[in-house]
């Protein structure tokens, strides 16, 4: 079973009196698989919300349709088996951690002693154990994008669906964030993650959409997609200069060419979380 | 989209059937003689633009008793003409407040009254109580309208009776009032005693003493309200009317041999 | 195959309890202090006038301002409700689980009614303590007051404790209870398409003046049969004003109480099911 499956789905938006309709989305045909990562792409203003937005029912579709693991998007019951992390969510600031997640439970008629355990599990995978009690006004942007995670998992739904989950994170909760999307594949969840934050989509993610001007005009594996096939990185170690001539030569006596002989670069996100790391002080409190 | 006109339209028609109960609501209402006088544009002049939309949003109460708090600038300005206005006004508004009528007909025969007759401005004593006894008649029409707009309350009744006993003197007039008065079920009895002694003042000493004698009912009278015990006053009034009427002992309540 | 999702009440108490828990910290709710001083207010002063006066006043600015100060936090409590959802996008949140947005909409009416109902029950308590002691006042007065004989002043206590308490004015708190859930229900109804509080405030309001001023309308324009009709429509708000009536000493019979609640719960539901058809489809 396809956890989405879209068919020709298209929105319009009309602008105002007598301004025409905007196009937002033009008969998308989207197929995310049970148990992937898939990352939905775009620039701003591609499509990428109102593609959440109707398969989430909070917009009504002007042609096509949606389906979530085989039931029409329009009816409240698609709603059973997914969870949604909007983009910079805003809860009720007076509710503690714990308080938040009880609120979303009883919203999907959980109640009592499971729920109080559910609630428990959850602070556990997020990291938030130690502030369920504090409310969220005193929360960093990372810690609600993680209650808005669990709050999204309440119900342990099959299907997750991410808006700018990492946007406005510093590199730590990101990071967080991205090992967490991991595990919930782990679990065998399908994460459908919306971002424009590609670098970080390119670790989690295992199929990839883009969306431009509301269509959609690039998809497909990730790994395959980024590679370059015709050309081939090896990297050594220990080599002295003398073995660098020789290699270059065995290269060309294959056939092959060398394109460019430098240094392998670690990333400045890397670079930042092991020093971060290596810090004796230790992470902050407030995270 | 065809369940949401279905939907607008079973709305209206559920507006529509509200209709007659809302008029139903009106009906019911004019029985009742709720909502006081219908304010008029002559009306809105005199309360004032502010005291206009409280009327009009349903405080009438309220703008009734603003305008009644006035009474005591005009008072102490001695401005009686703008202070009768001033009760014209509010009784107009609330013409079912019994205490409005009640305390103006006692402004006006009793504070007014007196303040005109020994004002330092008449030239003459006999000005000073010319202006007092068309206080004490303005009174009485006052309190006349007043009863017939709360025919249903005893307290205007026995007002009525006070004014033509202690202003008016008029005690057989007095004596109506009193008797209307205490035909009501929660009128004090001192409304009964009132009535009794003014067919006594209207030269019925015969008339007053079976009276007193039914109230005595044989040694056992109404317990007034908080249960005062009234019964001395009634062998009071009874041993005095059969002196006074020289009755001899075996008609009396209390023989003369005895006392 | 797939499971249902049936209409749960549960879901609107959880939805209602929380509206309730945001909707407390508006500062709209100070007005409550502002009471508490008209109440003070009527209660201590006016001390020169006769008691029968002096209770009218007490019960006539309180229910007043009960009124009043109750049609404020109705409307002004309200207009804010989806709003603030929509702009703080925690409505994502909640329409992305299996709630109906019927639910949703009776939730967060119904954590306003009880907003309404806690206001109603805090300032009647406070008037009730205003006229406890205006009537001890008054009784201490009278047993004070030498020129009365005791019969007099028995008399005269009685009637004071009987015009203290009328048992009646809970029916007037009723009816002022169903007209404000019917303004409010107004106000929710504006709100499911408006996103300005002043907008849906200044709307509230024009409803609450309209209402009161339909019987004087008809009145005046109430010859054409097409406009007397569309003023129909508009709600009887006077209908709920039995206050008045109440501290003349008229009487209430339960009928009419009955009937005109009737009228206006039957108002408040078809305002809330236009609040559903409009809000049904809404964009979020």
């Amino acid at each position: 079973m396809d956890a989405i499956r879209t068919e020709n789905l298209t929105k319009k938006y009309q602008l105002g009196w007598r301004r025409g309709r905007l196009l937002a989305l033009d008969q998308l045909n989207l197929r995310v698989r049970e148990g992937e990562v898939y990352g939905l792409l775009g620039p701003n203003g591609s499509g990428k919300s109102t593609t959440l937005k109707l398969i989430l029912g909070l917009v009504s579709a002007s042609a096509g349709e949606a389906w979530l693991f085989d039931v029409p998007c329009r009816k409240v019951e698609s709603r059973l088996h997914v969870g949604f992390l909007p983009e910079n969510p805003y809860f009720y600031k007076y509710l503690s951690g714990a308080e938040t997640l009880e609120f979303y439970g009883k919203l999907c008629r959980m109640r009592g002693a499971p729920l109080a355990k559910r609630i428990d599990e959850l602070l556990e995978l997020v990291g938030l154990t130690q502030a369920r009690e504090r409310r969220l006004a005193g929360y960093s942007k990372g810690m609600l994008q993680r209650i808005g995670l669990a709050a999204a998992l309440i119900h342990d739904p099959k299907l997750v669906l991410l808006d700018e989950p990492t946007a406005g994170v510093d590199p730590i909760g990101s990071r967080d964030i991205r090992d967490l999307i991991v595990r919930l594949k782990g679990m065998g969840k399908t994460v459908l993650l919306s971002s424009h934050l590609l670098a970080q989509v390119q670790d989690v993610c295992d199929r990839i959409g883009v969306l431009n001007v509301g269509k959609m005009i690039l998809e497909g594996d990730v790994n395959t997609l980024i590679s370059d096939q015709k050309r081939l990185s090896i990297t050594v170690q220990d080599l002295p200069d003398a073995g660098r001539a020789q290699v270059e030569a065995a290269v060309r006596a294959a056939g092959g060419s060398v394109v460019t002989v430098e240094h392998p670069q670690t990333t400045l996100e890397a670079l930042f979380l092991q020093a971060v790391k290596q810090d004796p002080r230790g992470k902050k409190i407030h995270d | 989209m065809r369940a949401k006109w279905l939907g607008v339209v079973g709305l209206l028609a559920a507006l529509g059937l509200l209709v007659p109960v809302g008029q139903q609501i009106q009906a019911q209402r004019t029985a009742l003689k709720y909502g006081g006088a219908r304010v008029t544009l002559a009306m809105r002049d005199q309360v004032g633009q502010g005291m206009a939309i409280g009327l009009l949003a349903g405080f009438r109460g309220v703008v009734a008793d603003f305008l009644w708090i006035n009474n005591q600038g005009y008072w102490e300005r001695k401005e009686w003409i703008r202070m009768y206005r001033n009760m014209e006004l509010v009784t107009t508004l609330q013409p079912q407040a019994v205490t409005f009528w009640d305390t103006a007909q006692w402004h006006m025969a009793w504070n007014i009254a007196h303040a005109v007759s020994s004002d330092p401005a008449n030239r003459t004593k006999a000005e000073g109580l010319k202006r007092k006894r068309e206080w004490e008649e303005k009174a009485r029409e006052f309190l006349a309208d007043g009863i017939q707009n709360v025919p249903n309350r005893y307290e205007l009744y026995f007002a009525m009776g006070w004014l033509h006993w202690w202003k008016l003197k008029d005690p057989c007039q007095a004596r109506i009032y009193f008797e209307k008065a205490a035909q009501f079920p929660e009128a004090p009895t001192y409304c009964t005693r009132m009535f009794v002694r003014g067919v006594e003042m209207c030269g019925d000493r015969e008339g007053a003493y079976r009276l007193w004698r039914e109230l005595w009912r044989d040694g056992n009278p109404e317990k007034s309200r908080d249960g005062i015990n009234i019964k001395n006053i009634i062998e009071r009034e009874l041993k005095r009317l059969e002196n006074d009427l020289k009755l001899p002992d075996e008609q009396r309540i209390f023989p003369v041999s005895h006392s | 195959m797939t499971e249902r999702v049936g209409f749960s009440l549960g879901r609107v108490g959880t939805i209602a309890a929380n509206t309730f828990t945001e909707a407390l910290r508006q500062k709209v709710y100070n007005i409550l202090l502002i009471f508490a001083l008209v109440v003070i207010a009527s209660a201590s002063f006016f001390s020169q006038f006769t008691f029968s006066e002096q209770l009218k006043f007490v019960k006539d600015f309180c229910l007043g301002a009960i009124s009043i100060f109750g049609t404020l936090i109705a409307i002004v409590g309200t207009a804010q409700l989806l709003p603030a959802e929509m702009e703080n996008r925690t409505i994502y949140t909640i329409l992305a689980k299996p709630v109906r947005r019927f639910e949703f909409l009776l939730g967060k009416y119904g954590g306003s009614l009880l907003l309404i109902f806690l206001s109603l029950l805090v300032m009647a308590v406070m008037f009730g303590a205003a006229l406890f002691f205006k009537e001890n006042r008054l009784v201490a007065e009278t047993m004070r007051d030498t020129n009365l004989t005791a019969e007099q002043a028995a008399d005269a206590v009685a009637r004071i404790r009987a015009e203290a308490w009328d048992p009646d004015v809970g029916k007037g708190m009723l009816l002022i209870f169903v007209k404000q859930a019917l303004l409010a229900a107004v106000t929710l109804l504006i709100s499911t398409f408006s996103t300005s509080m002043v907008f849906n405030v200044a709307v509230g309001f024009m409803v609450f003046f309209a209402g009161h001023l339909r019987a004087a309308a008809m009145e005046m324009l109430g010859g054409s049969r097409v406009v007397a009709w569309l003023l129909q429509v508009i709600p009887d708000l006077a209908a709920f004003n039995v206050a008045d009536d109440i501290i003349l000493g008229n009487a209430i019979p339960w009928g009419h109480v009955a009937l005109v609640a009737m009228y206006g719960i039957a108002y408040t539901s078809v305002v809330v099911a236009a609040a559903y058809l409009l809000f049904a489809d809404r964009e979020i």
